[in-house]
């Protein structure tokens, strides 16, 4: 959502780019042929998450993972601290308005890692732009970059620095 | 002394010898960063992040403690540097939890800084492993374990520069944790709550309470003053944003203390309770109603000018700034002819024509104290012979089993025994005496015994008791057949006791006081006074040091400075006493000399 902060600069970044497909469009998944960038956002809590990785590093050229969570396993990665199955019990059994109380199990969800990470301990990130939010000028710094390209990019300090 | 030519980054450079790399290089402008190293502290080379390239050493050297030697070649950022400290970044930031986002020190975090320094866009480790303990026990700051960097800043402050011992490191390695004591919450160790590792601490580790959240550095101000809690008179900084106090800091430049601040002085103030006078009271058909400063001034002018000068008391507290104090003895004193004029704490003996300094209490090796409980009552003195303690220096207390230094005393006495001590301090080669107001008369004489030998060092109860004192203004004070009664109370706590002990019933009262009191509530007029963060002036410190004190926020509601109101109270009598501060200063500095 944060790459949307780039406003109006969009209009001349379609200009250049095709988008193949994102969460918001009907079409879900990079093509099987591949893209030339990819950008992936979250944290990789569980098997689902890992798969969705994988997948986007073997179809894209170039990957980028945007935000914190992606970065550093972010808001997400708290849970490590105490560790998964006490998270499930807290979020399932112990929350006040719950009667009896069951941690969903079912075979289509992917199941929770016992330890939440970053996307660069699961596969390989070409670029990290950390944030939360990222800046829409470190997006727009990065896909200019790559168009001009440019490669390896590397952020400016003045990108990724929030204080 | 000898200088020693090096080179760093092609520059030559020239540090005296003995200096390390890290201190030429910053003689010469050099930048190397650092995030144990201090400028107050022992370098220790802990977090490695200082480490520089040095031709011909078989690894990186931290600079903080490498001493310089003639022909020493040097590069600071050099790509193998550059590449050692992002990765002690990545390996720092990964050990524990830190995240920026709801930090309190966040803008103001050296760790944070660093990795903005060297682009830690991510980190190459897993990060958020092992969550860690927030230990808030203590009243007036936290600790939190996450986002601790095992600087050992904190245990070194404690150690090394109050000498108090509290902080320590257990276990090795990432298993390596600060502790107070053998490991007890912080609330209930031997913290005294000075807020020295609170004032080093890099990170957001240990953070203030009551300013958390309140503002970056940059969007704050501070104004350099000087402490008024005790005698001792410490450098300090109040921090302001928009017209706010936010938290008090040690003045790492100030002459006296060096940057270290005590309990009373850096977070008591800011958690007075009491309530403030704010509007001059005067007592109509029995009730203390607001008035205007004019009517007030104006019912306490013609009380005075009707009474003698036998019918006048003055009762002045040490609270007080140079300029008050002086311009109420030059009004009471010699314009009014009242004798009766008294302080409400006791003034300390005068035992030596010579100045003794807290200094010198450095290079002692025999220290007496004698009458008063510096760590109780004036902590940051008490800091001193800690370290001397530390340093070998014999303490001998001669006061009561409960004075706070006894358990770091060599010897403790009574004061009739103070013979002993004597004798011992007789046989020193540098013996220092720190005595107070509790010093007997038969001690006093005995002690005599030791003048041109021993350094005396006053440390008197109050705050600003030398001016007061040396102004005339202990002139032993009677409460009976007083007609009409000045208070000037300042900030200083009085209770009922206080009122019964000095307050005829018969007389009428002036109070001019900052907070409400069993006096103010007694008073027949009461006239609002500024505090300490609301005024300007100068106070005389136990050593006759005369420091100044700045005004960081206005007065609360119509208090003025303690000056301000005498000044304009002698106007209404026909006195012309000076009117700006400025006037009024010189002329006391003039008087005290």
């Amino acid at each position: 959502m944060s790459f949307l902060d780039i406003d109006e600069r969009i209009v001349k970044l379609l200009e250049l780019v095709e988008f193949t497909s994102s969460p918001v469009t009907d079409l879900k998944h990079p093509p099987k042929e591949g893209v030339t960038v990819g950008i992936l956002e979250g944290a990789i809590c569980n098997t689902h998450n890992i798969e969705v990785a994988k997948q986007m590093r073997e179809r894209c050229q170039i990957l980028i993972a945007v935000g914190d969570c992606a970065t550093f396993g972010g808001v997400p990665a708290m849970r490590n601290l105490c560790g998964t199955d006490e998270a499930l019990k807290r979020a399932y059994f112990d929350t006040e308005t719950v009667v009896g109380g069951l941690i969903p199990d079912s075979p289509e969800l992917g199941k929770p890692l016992e330890m939440v990470t970053g996307v660069g301990e699961v596969v390989k990130v070409d670029l990290f732009i950390p944030g939360c939010p990222p800046r829409a000028d470190a997006f727009w710094y990065a896909l200019t970059e790559l168009l001009a390209g440019r490669v390896p990019i590397v952020l400016p300090r003045e990108l990724f620095t929030y204080d | 002394m000898t200088m020693v030519n090096i080179n760093i980054n092609g520059q030559k450079v020239s540090a005296p010898a003995g200096s390390t790399i890290l201190q030429a290089a910053k003689k010469a402008g050099i930048d190397i960063p650092t995030l144990c190293d201090h400028p107050a502290l022992i370098p220790v080379g802990a977090c490695r992040i200082c480490v520089v390239e040095v031709k011909g050493q078989r690894t990186l050297i931290t600079a903080c403690t490498f001493p310089i030697s003639e022909g020493l070649e040097i590069q600071t950022e050099s790509p193998q540097v550059v590449k050692a400290r992002k990765l002690v970044l990545d390996l720092l930031f990964s050990e524990r939890n830190h995240y920026c986002p709801y930090c309190e020190m966040s803008g103001d975090c050296e760790l944070q800084n660093l990795g903005y320094r060297y682009g830690l866009d991510h980190f190459i480790y897993p990060t958020y492993t092992k969550g860690f303990p927030v230990d808030a026990t203590r009243k007036y700051f936290l600790m939190d374990h996450n986002r601790c960097v095992l600087c050992g800043r904190c245990e070194r402050a404690c150690g090394g520069l109050v000498a108090n011992h509290t902080l320590g490191l257990r276990n090795r390695g990432a298993n390596s944790m600060i502790h107070a004591d053998a490991n007890v919450p912080f609330g209930q160790s031997t913290c005294i709550s000075c807020g020295s590792c609170l004032q080093v601490c890099p990170t957001g580790a240990l953070c203030d309470k009551r300013s958390a959240y309140m503002g970056r550095d940059i969007q704050t101000e501070h104004i350099k003053t000087t402490c008024d809690q005790c005698s001792i008179g410490c450098g300090m900084e109040i921090v302001t944003r928009g017209g706010n106090v936010l938290k008090i800091v040690g003045d790492w430049d100030a002459a006296v203390n060096s940057g270290l601040l005590c309990k009373n002085g850096r977070f008591d103030p800011l958690y007075d309770e009491r309530q403030r006078v704010t509007r001059p009271l005067l007592r109509l058909r029995g009730k203390l109603e607001p008035v205007s400063w004019d009517e007030a001034l104006q019912a306490v002018a013609e009380r005075i000018g009707k009474a003698n000068a036998k019918d006048l008391g003055v009762l002045a507290s040490t609270f007080s700034t140079n300029e008050a104090l002086y311009l109420l003895a030059k009004l009471f004193r010699k314009e009014l002819k009242t004798a009766n004029v008294g302080l409400l704490n006791d003034v300390a003996p005068k035992l030596s024509d010579k100045q003794g300094l807290l200094a010198d209490i450095a290079v002692s090796d025999v220290i007496l104290v004698v009458g008063c409980d510096p760590l109780k009552d004036q902590p940051v003195s008490s800091f001193f012979v800690k370290r001397a303690v530390d340093r070998g220096s014999r303490l001998i207390v001669v006061d009561g089993k409960d004075n706070g230094l006894a358990p770091f005393a060599y010897m403790n006495l009574e004061m009739a025994d103070i013979g002993k001590a004597i004798e011992i301090a007789q046989r020193a080669g540098n013996p220092v005496v720190v005595y107070g107001a509790g010093v007997t008369d038969k001690a006093a004489t005995a002690l005599k015994k030791l003048q041109g030998k021993a350094s005396f060092v006053a440390i008197e109860p109050g705050v600003n008791t030398r001016a007061a004192a040396a102004l005339g203004l202990n002139n032993g004070f009677k409460p009976s057949g007083v007609k009409v009664l000045f208070t000037l109370l300042g900030e200083q706590k009085v209770d009922e006791e206080i009122v019964s002990k000095n307050v005829d019933k018969k007389a009428f009262v002036i109070a001019q006081a900052s907070f409400v009191s069993p006096l103010t509530e007694r008073a027949d007029v009461v006239l609002p006074m500024a505090i300490w963060s609301e005024r300007a002036g100068s106070l005389t410190n136990t050593e006759g040091s005369v420091q100044k004190v700045n005004k960081a926020v206005e007065p609360a509601g119509e208090a003025k400075p303690d000056w301000e109101v005498i000044s304009l109270l002698a106007d209404k009598l026909g006195k012309k006493l000076g009117a700006s501060l400025g006037e009024i200063s010189a002329r006391a500095t003039q008087e005290l000399k």
